[in-house]
């Protein structure tokens, strides 16, 4: 990795790391006491760890020229290996947490082992940790291809992934010793937040950078979601997160928003959250993946720039429909659900254009496993949107809100559509990018998908289930005129409903840990020979066999 | 007198149609222009036909 | 060559601003009115701020996360006003930063649990909820009891506070530890002082039934006793701000 760097690069990434490591300095040294010191010594370490790592790869030779003749792939790599860690691991503790509700004695007597720690160390994970990085790996693939340009250097991806991680890292140990700002889906803390916000403005400048240099003058439209995702999450973040520490040597900090305000604020970055970072990065992820995979083009590339401009500018009047019937004016409610509705629109533009783009391909769709994580995702894609409009009509969400419905429906969007669109685009590109045949096991693939599918089946049934009956429950009266069923009872009747859905978690992990062994297997396998990967190429017939790899 | 609360409730209920629809119009035509016919049309084939899977040097 | 290059930053630079113009109305017409909002809904004049040792118990509220299971937030339906008590008021939060209004309930909704049951029904809750309600799938917070109390930072909690708009005066500032520590040590000196800086009607009581020590238990039960009490305007007659 450090062989691959300039020497200025490699000047320049000591530079960084020793001022991080200032950094963690200064930060454990006024946070004594205090889980913001423990973070000063986590990033200090960190950060010489990096240092020592240029250092003992310094004096290599400097990478020649004809690196600039192929796509610089190994951030897309570690990327890719990471999300599948973060993946196995935010998914684990994920099921723990749902066997956690059925057998509330299945802990530890230790605070960061308790319910409300370990939540957000799933959610993060599987967001930021997993679907993160799976954003950026897949992100500087395709701009690479789309762009025919290699990035511009070989340092500032490794800052953005590095960093990123550096992130999720202390967001998931803060969690466990307590730092939460919770405020859901951004519970990390003010300086984890300030950091990320140096790593996305890092993220942004590399991918101009990179579309500067492009050879088309159109941008394809992957692009444009991913980097609406990348801008528009910015502007969530730095918004929600604005808050004032007790102090430069505390973790604690207090949101410059109360009450109403905050409340409205929170929800309107919570669900762009869901809508730029687990919809529009993943549709530009799909957008090149797809039409790569079945070897066909979109099917409307038009509807595509449509969808992309109405899911932008819908999705952002709907955090509201998360507060209906509470304490914010009415009338920001109905503008909620209002658009909440329209944005079914572009949503099913853009689940109809994926499946219309596989129409003419379905034999591939029943043969290849890849693909056919594609087209569920597709599927879900669809079907979670329409339950989301469904979701935010007020009658509806009187019955679902505070329920498990919500939680059924986050993650029919979560496994149906995020993991599984993920899971397609990584099995694509990992032989790809090592340059094998396939993968290791084409077989595992399959196994992980039926898994996989099986998993988000059995959750988003029951909690379907448990959400209605809940809802039900908590709203019917008997003859006399009062409430029939106490809170316990309603708690009492989601336990078959919590065992189905901690089992149909374990589905789907044990999905994922096979997609990650499989993954590892094919990195270590050995790769093809160059005359191999010449002759597998259809319409270069007769050309000399170059090596197209690093 | 600073921005009423009424007067700036009355314009967010009333802005996001107007809104809606100009900018629905814009991605329309922007959309359906003729001359981008061609290059949607280049850009949704060319991600397929990078077999080199090189970078451009020019 | 040169000029290529500046038509292809143009383009992308164009999208970049489009997307964020497209973007960021939604949020800011919906937002903005409600920061003039006290123009139109009532301010509640006996509401008073939490005490630096309510403050802390909230504080522990959110860190072990009790937000993920637990709502804030009775809606203005007809079930949940007879489930939980009246529905509540924007101005009811107005203190609250970050709010707590949560988005599920695993457990019930907590707006008005203050008073609801006793001290010594909270703290055997929180240390094992299945020794009170057996079919519970609460976790037990058995450390609580035995955590002392932080609050050498207390005076930075309220000054933090009064920057984000919570009217904490210089005096409850300069006396936040030793007001936690009286308030929940009814016989001490402290204890007088707590009563000064926020009214009769604070609540002083050994939370966890051991008036000597200053335990996170003391702390966080104080805080659920004054869910639903910092002020009455829910209570009284017509509740104007559902608007």
């Amino acid at each position: 990795m450090i062989a691959e760097l300039t020497t200025n690069e490699r000047q320049t990434a000591l530079v960084i790391l020793l001022a991080l490591a200032v950094t963690g300095l200064a930060m454990a040294i006024a946070g004594q006491g205090d889980p913001f010191g423990v973070h000063g010594a986590l990033v200090m370490v960190v950060a010489i760890a990096g240092v020592f790592t240029v250092i003992s790869g310094y004096y290599a030779p400097e990478p020649s020229d004809s690196r600039l003749d192929s796509y610089y792939d190994t951030p897309t790599k570690f990327g890719i290996v990471v999300a599948m860690i973060w993946a196995v691991i935010a998914m684990f503790v994920g099921d723990w947490v749902a066997w956690l509700l059925a057998y509330p004695n299945l802990t530890f007597d230790a605070a960061w082992s308790s319910f409300g720690r370990l939540r957000p160390v799933h959610t993060s994970g599987v967001i930021f940790g997993f679907g993160g990085n799976a954003l950026i790996a897949t992100s500087f693939y395709v701009m690479q291809r789309t762009s025919r340009a290699r990035l511009p250097d070989q340092l500032s991806p490794w800052f953005v992934l590095l960093g990123y991680n550096l992130f999720c890292i202390v967001a998931a140990t803060g969690y466990l010793m307590g730092v939460t700002q919770s405020k859901e889906y951004a519970e990390p803390e003010w300086y984890a937040d300030i950091w990320l916000v140096i790593v996305w403005v890092a993220y942004f400048v590399l991918y101009l950078r990179t579309l500067a240099r492009r050879k088309e003058p159109h941008i394809y439209v992957a692009n444009w979601y991913y980097l609406a995702f990348i801008l528009v999450v910015a502007m969530l973040h730095i918004v929600n997160n604005l808050a004032v520490p007790i102090s430069w040597g505390s973790a604690k900090s207090y949101s410059l928003f109360s009450g109403v305000q905050d409340a409205m604020t929170e929800w309107w970055y919570g669900h762009n959250a869901v809508a730029f970072f687990l919809t529009s990065g993943f549709l530009g992820m799909l957008y090149y993946y797809m039409p790569k995979r079945a070897g066909r083009p979109i099917y409307s590339y038009r509807m595509s720039i449509i969808s992309f401009w109405g899911i932008t500018f819908f999705y952002m009047w709907a955090g509201s429909h998360h507060l209906h019937y509470t304490a914010l004016p009415q009338w920001v409610q109905s503008l909620g659900m209002t658009f909440s509705v329209m944005l079914l629109i572009p949503s099913w533009v853009s689940a109809g254009n994926a499946l219309m783009t596989l129409n003419g391909a379905w034999n591939k769709v029943r043969d290849d496993a890849v693909l056919r994580f594609m087209m569920v995702a597709a599927v879900f894609y669809g079907l979670t949107t329409f339950e989301g409009s469904f979701m935010a009509i007020r009658p509806v969400n009187s019955l679902s809100h505070y329920t498990d419905w919500t939680v059924g429906h986050v993650h029919a969007g979560a496994l149906g559509w995020v993991a599984m669109i993920t899971f397609g685009a990584i099995y694509a590109s990992v032989p790809w990018l090592w340059k094998r045949e396939t993968m290791y096991s084409p077989r595992l693939v399959e196994v992980h998908f039926w898994l996989a599918l099986a998993g988000t089946v059995i959750y988003v049934f029951a909690m379907w289930n448990s959400g209605i009956i809940q809802g039900l429950m908590w709203r019917t009266y008997n003859e006399s005129g009062t409430l029939a069923y106490s809170f316990v009872d309603s708690l009492v009747a989601m336990h078959p409903y919590y065992i189905a859905r901690a089992v149909g978690g374990v589905f789907f992990l044990l999905g994922t840990a096979i997609g990650l062994y499989n993954i590892w297997m094919t990195i270590r396998t050995a790769p093809r020979a160059a005359s191999e990967l010449a002759a597998d190429r259809p319409v270069l017939a007769g050309a000399p066999a170059l090596q197209a790899g690093e | 007198m600073a921005l009423d609360h009424d007067i700036l409730v009355w314009f967010s209920k009333s802005f996001g149609l107007f809104y809606l629809l100009a900018l629905s119009l814009i991605v329309l035509v922007y959309a359906y222009w003729p001359a981008n016919r061609k290059p949607f049309e280049r850009a949704a084939n060319a991600i397929l036909h990078d077999d080199d899977d090189k970078p451009y040097r020019g | 060559m040169f000029g290529f290059h500046y038509r292809l930053e143009r383009k992308a630079i164009g999208l970049v601003l489009a997307i964020i113009g497209v973007a960021s109305i939604g949020g800011i017409v919906e937002i903005a009115p409600l920061f003039t909002i006290h123009q139109t809904v009532e301010d509640a004049p006996d509401m008073r701020v939490y005490t630096p040792l309510e403050l802390a118990g909230r504080n522990i509220y959110i860190r072990e996360g009790c937000y993920a299971c637990h709502s804030q937030m009775i809606r203005t339906l007809r079930d949940e006003v007879e489930r939980y008590g009246p529905y509540s008021l924007a101005v009811e939060s107005k203190y609250d930063h970050p709010m707590l209004w949560g988005s599920k309930r695993t457990g019930p909704d907590l707006a008005r649990i203050g008073n609801k049951y006793s001290d010594e029904w909270q703290v055997e809750h929180l240390n094992n909820p299945r020794d009170v309600v057996p079919e519970s799938v609460m976790p037990a917070y058995t450390w609580l009891l035995r955590t002392k109390l932080r609050t050498d930072d207390l005076s930075n909690h309220l000054r933090a506070q009064r920057t984000v708009g919570v009217p904490y005066t210089d005096d409850m500032i300069a006396n936040a530890a030793a007001d936690a520590y009286g308030q929940a040590a009814p016989d001490s000196p402290q204890a007088d002082g707590v009563v000064t800086r926020y009214g009769k009607a604070t609540t002083v009581r050994p939370f966890d039934g051991r008036p000597d020590e200053l335990t996170e238990m003391d702390a966080l039960v104080a805080y659920l006793q004054i869910l639903g009490r910092l002020t009455d305007a829910a209570h009284k007659p017509i509740a104007s701000a559902e608007k």
